[in-house]
């Protein structure tokens, strides 16, 4: 196996600690894994500017990767090319999201639906109903936003579209 | 050259910092559940884009984003005078919230345009979430506006308080003609200010919300008026006449309610600046 290679399986390890089903690979965080004789960089894509889980993150990584057998040195480094979107979220991410029970986002944006604007329907991540209900466009995170479902009248929080 | 640029980051950070501290205060205090979370997310949003803008003028002036956010001066500050102050009733967050996000909206499509990529890919991911602030505060604005008479008439008197000091907005930057000719700026302020001139008129006119608007708010020049509650903390812009009409900010002159807003969000890091958390 390649030394880029048992980076990304190690990187599959690291979790968003807000969020620890899903990884950072699977969340499309990941931008690039570079490696030239023994040092390695990788690129992350944070979700949200203001996410401060991305310190922890930052850090989950660097140890990950400085522990891949064959890596000397690990440089981490953000950006925002591209911005991370919704649509970089691997189908796997989804399912995974979905079964932590957080709804998987939209990909459309926040998008006005009512006359008093409420943001498109999530479906729910529990009974898979679309009869559901923005109750608040934020949430517990930057990156969540709050769902009643009126079928099996369950709270849930979808991961935004951003 | 580049302190020219770093100054321009830190105002624009500045205007983020301190509106993002007024929505944190509506932690545990919201009229209700929903909005209390809302708010609070709204602020951290605005605190993690100042940090964002900091970080990048972090390197330029060789001071962390934490001492730039916390180990300055009031006089050194450069945030427009709406953000600095108090939220007031619930009429007024609302005006200043949708008054500000419509700003920042026009601002971060113009910054998109800049020849300087870190920030031209900052503001493209700024802007994207900033379309949730949009959204909220034209969600409340719409809900209000249609409302009671008496909330109405809170939201109308609000409007006019908030949009009475918002061409502090778009008070030029320091050496602002400088980043153009280089296309840090793509757009001038007063020009941003007259297209929000034009975007709030209309959208106020489709809310059916008669707020008085003279033509030349954002764009006449920048009258100096002395009214009273503004403060000159920082000696050398001395020449420069205590600004009314929400102007002054860019230039490190602020209200009195600034001061005490400075005090708060300072005291914990001047207890051991070093500290890390």
């Amino acid at each position: 196996m390649t030394t880029e290679r048992a980076i990304w399986d190690a990187l599959e390890k690291v979790k968003d600690p807000e969020i620890p089903a899903v990884s950072v690979v699977e969340m499309g965080m990941i931008k690039e894994v570079d490696v030239r004789g023994g040092r390695a960089r990788v690129v992350i894509l944070p979700t949200f500017t203001g996410c401060p889980a991305i310190a922890v993150i930052e850090q989950d990584v660097r140890e990950a990767v400085g522990s891949v057998t064959g890596v000397e040195g690990a440089e981490v480094e953000m950006s925002y090319d591209p911005p991370w979107t919704a649509d970089r979220i691997t189908p796997k991410g989804r399912r995974e999201l979905k079964a932590f029970g957080l709804a998987p986002p939209t990909g459309n944006g926040p998008v006005l639906v009512t006359s008093i604007g409420l943001p498109k329907t999530a479906l729910c991540p529990f009974c898979g109903s679309s009869d559901t209900r923005n109750e608040n466009p934020f949430g517990p995170t930057p990156c969540r936003a709050l769902y009643y479902c009126s079928s099996c009248r369950n709270p849930f929080e979808q991961f935004k579209d951003v | 050259m580049s302190d020219i640029l770093a100054a321009i980051l830190i105002a624009l950070a500045d205007d983020e910092l301190i509106i993002g501290h007024r929505h944190s205060e509506w932690t545990g205090f919201a009229p209700h559940m929903e909005e209390d979370v809302a708010f609070s997310s709204i602020a951290q949003d605005e605190i993690g884009h100042a940090s964002a803008y900091y970080s990048l003028a972090s390197t330029m002036v060789g001071q962390t984003p934490d001492q730039l956010a916390f180990g300055r001066e009031p006089g050194e500050y450069h945030n427009a005078v709406l953000c600095e102050r108090p939220n007031g009733d619930w009429a007024y967050t609302l005006a200043r919230h949708w008054l500000y996000d419509n700003a920042d909206a026009l601002r971060l499509e113009a910054l998109e345009r800049s020849s300087r990529p870190e920030l031209a890919l900052l503001a493209a991911k700024i802007r994207r979430e900033e379309r949730w602030h949009s959204l909220h505060a034209e969600l409340w604005v719409k809900r209000v506006a249609e409302g009671s008479v008496e909330g109405r008439g809170k939201l109308l008197h609000a409007l006019a308080e908030a949009f009475a000091e918002v061409r502090g907005l778009f008070e030029p930057f320091d050496n602002e003609e400088r980043a153009i000719a280089q296309g840090w700026l793509t757009v001038p302020s007063p020009v941003l200010g007259a297209r929000f001139v034009e975007t709030t008129t209309a959208a106020l006119d489709d809310l059916g919300l008669p707020v008085e608007i003279e033509p030349g708010a954002i764009t006449t020049e920048l009258i100096a008026s002395s009214s009273g509650d503004l403060i000159a903390t920082d000696e050398d812009s001395a020449s420069i006449t205590p600004a009314g009409g929400g102007l002054g900010g860019r230039y490190g002159r602020h209200s009195d309610d600034f001061k005490a807003l400075w005090a708060a969000m300072t005291a914990t890091y001047k207890i051991e600046p070093e500290a890390t958390w």
